[in-house]
């Protein structure tokens, strides 16, 4: 093992040779959970009887039996708008406090069923948008780089919980960059797959169309075990795909050479110029891409700007219309910074959202012409180190344009790898975005990224890092 | 810069049953820009033939 926490697939092999007992393992997560969530505050509701619980269960199983899968015995998080029979599902808002959903979400009951260990609930935004909040029940998750900062959000505490290692994973949703973010400030990996591959029922929605379900962990070939066994389709979910789940870890060692793969610089250079050390990881990742026989080209999309416009239209209209009802009843009860953003849908005519929809339909079309010979696309996931947790503005939809949008836009996978770290010496990242349903050659290509760099070894410095 | 008249921002609130106080109105009305903006972004010519994304197929269920 490459720290004192091992990833989840250096544990299911332990836990497969009975040299790692899930309860030791599950009792390690819980020890960190005590020393560091005070300051943390990764998880709004731990959920420690079922973890230890659930770890007892495995390990009978596991000693009689032998473990049914990879992530067998292993301790995650749910982020908190993920519907938990029987467990509190707040989405942190005043709105649902006291809120016991009756039945799992799919994305839940797929875990449990794999074998997993339920730590918890993580922390989000509110409803999984507006940005961190000091007027919730539940203060906002902090970075374990650095706790004075802000950790990305919505899926906050899944990333903060996987990168100090309360948790080897856990579930994260992304409608405009909620997985990646967190993911790349944490620095930690996270995809958010293509759409309609991992079922959203039972997740508190934020914008129907762009809202994705995906797993955060600390490597990429983690990120594909837990897909493994969340991918499927799902009859609760109308927007579900039917397809057939391929084997997301079969290419994993096989390297790139050959591998095509489109830079977007302007995302990066003139769209949204990032960071001195974004750029230097950026420049960084496409030498060891090259060095690793990847076949390097440009890319040209439309403005980051108009992306995220379509985007941004669309999910403000969407997540209006979801929360209609209690907006006009209860807007009081929200955070400041959700109750801003819900007001704006006032603005939105039925004809913008519509336009905005044409214009998405455009967009991809250009992504999927883009995208003809290449295999993966690379750019920016956040465009510097984490900003301090209270100087995050309250308005950055109007701010410089993000550079995760533009794939919920278009459905595509994408997900986040660490970089390294910048000058804050916080973790920075690049996205690699594949085609629709080709998670298999994006875990390929950031697997083999991972293992030609030293940056899954180091760990935040209050976890011994 | 787009701006909004009064009587318009108004009549936009009422419509979507947000009851707001006046700091919030203030709020709002000051970034009413930002949305017209991104309202003008995303309006390209393209005729009027152009289908939005998502006009999804019949599922097997809807067959059945």
């Amino acid at each position: 093992m490459r720290s004192a926490i091992p990833t989840i697939a250096e544990a299911a092999r332990a836990i497969a040779a009975k040299q790692l007992s899930p309860v030791e393992l599950t009792r390690a997560c819980l020890d960190r959970v005590h020393k560091l969530d005070g300051e943390l505050n990764a998880f709004v509701h731990l959920t420690e009887e079922r973890a230890l619980g659930d770890a007892r269960a495995a390990e009978a199983v596991i000693m009689a039996h032998g473990p049914k899968g990879p992530l067998h015995g292993i301790p995650i998080g749910l982020k908190d708008i993920v519907d938990t029979k029987g467990i509190q599902t707040t989405c942190q808002s005043k709105l649902l406090q006291g809120n016991i959903p009756d039945a799992d979400a799919t994305c839940a009951e797929k875990l449990a069923a794999a074998g997993t260990v339920l730590m918890g609930k993580t922390t989000t935004h509110e409803f999984a948008d507006g940005g961190p909040s000091f007027d919730l029940p539940a203060p906002p998750a902090r970075n374990p780089w650095n706790t004075k900062h802000f950790t990305a959000g919505s899926s906050s505490g899944t990333g903060a919980g996987v990168a100090a290692g309360l948790i080897l994973g856990g579930i994260g949703t992304d409608t405009g960059g909620s997985i990646r973010g967190p993911a790349a400030l944490c620095g930690i990996a996270g995809i958010k797959p293509t759409y309609g591959l991992v079922s959203r029922a039972g997740v508190a929605p934020a914008a129907f169309s762009l809202d994705h379900i995906g797993p955060m962990a600390w490597t990429a070939e983690d990120c594909a075990l837990m897909l493994q066994a969340l991918a499927g389709h799902d009859r609760r979910d109308p927007a579900s795909a039917a397809r057939p789940i391929p084997n997301y870890t079969a290419q994993l060692g096989s390297g790139i050479k050959d591998l095509k793969i489109g830079v977007i610089h302007h995302f990066h250079e003139t769209d949204h110029k990032v960071s001195d050390g974004t750029q230097r990881g950026i420049t960084a990742a496409i030498g060891t891409f090259r060095d690793l026989g990847a076949e390097i080209r440009e890319v040209q999309l439309s403005p980051l700007q108009d992306w995220l416009a379509c985007g941004s239209l669309i999910s403000i209209t969407e997540r209006a219309a979801a929360y209609e009802e209690w907006a006009r009843t209860r807007l009081g009860d929200f955070s400041e910074r959700l109750r801003s953003r819900l007001m704006l849908g006032a603005f939105v005519t039925g004809v913008d959202y519509v336009q905005a929809v044409r214009r998405r339909r455009e967009l991809r079309a250009e992504l999927q012409a883009a995208m003809r010979g290449l295999d993966v696309v690379l750019t920016a996931t956040q465009p510097a180190e984490a900003a301090k947790i209270d100087a995050v503005p309250k308005w950055d939809l109007f701010g410089p344009p993000n550079f995760t949008m533009p794939f919920n836009v278009a459905g595509y996978p994408a997900i986040s790898v660490c970089t390294g770290f910048g000058e804050g010496g916080l973790p920075v990242a690049i996205q690699l975005v594949g085609k629709p349903f080709q998670e298999p050659t994006l875990f390929r290509a950031a697997d083999a990224f991972e293992k030609a760099t030293p940056y899954r070894d180091r760990r935040p410095a209050l976890v011994g890092g | 810069m787009a701006e909004i008249k009064d009587e318009a921002f108004e009549f936009l609130i009422a419509r979507a049953g947000l009851d707001l106080n006046n700091e919030q109105k203030a709020e709002l009305k000051g970034i009413y820009a930002g949305i017209a903006a991104m309202a003008e972004r995303v309006r390209k010519p393209r005729g009027r033939m152009a289908e939005p994304a998502h006009i999804y197929d019949f599922t097997e269920e809807d067959l059945a």
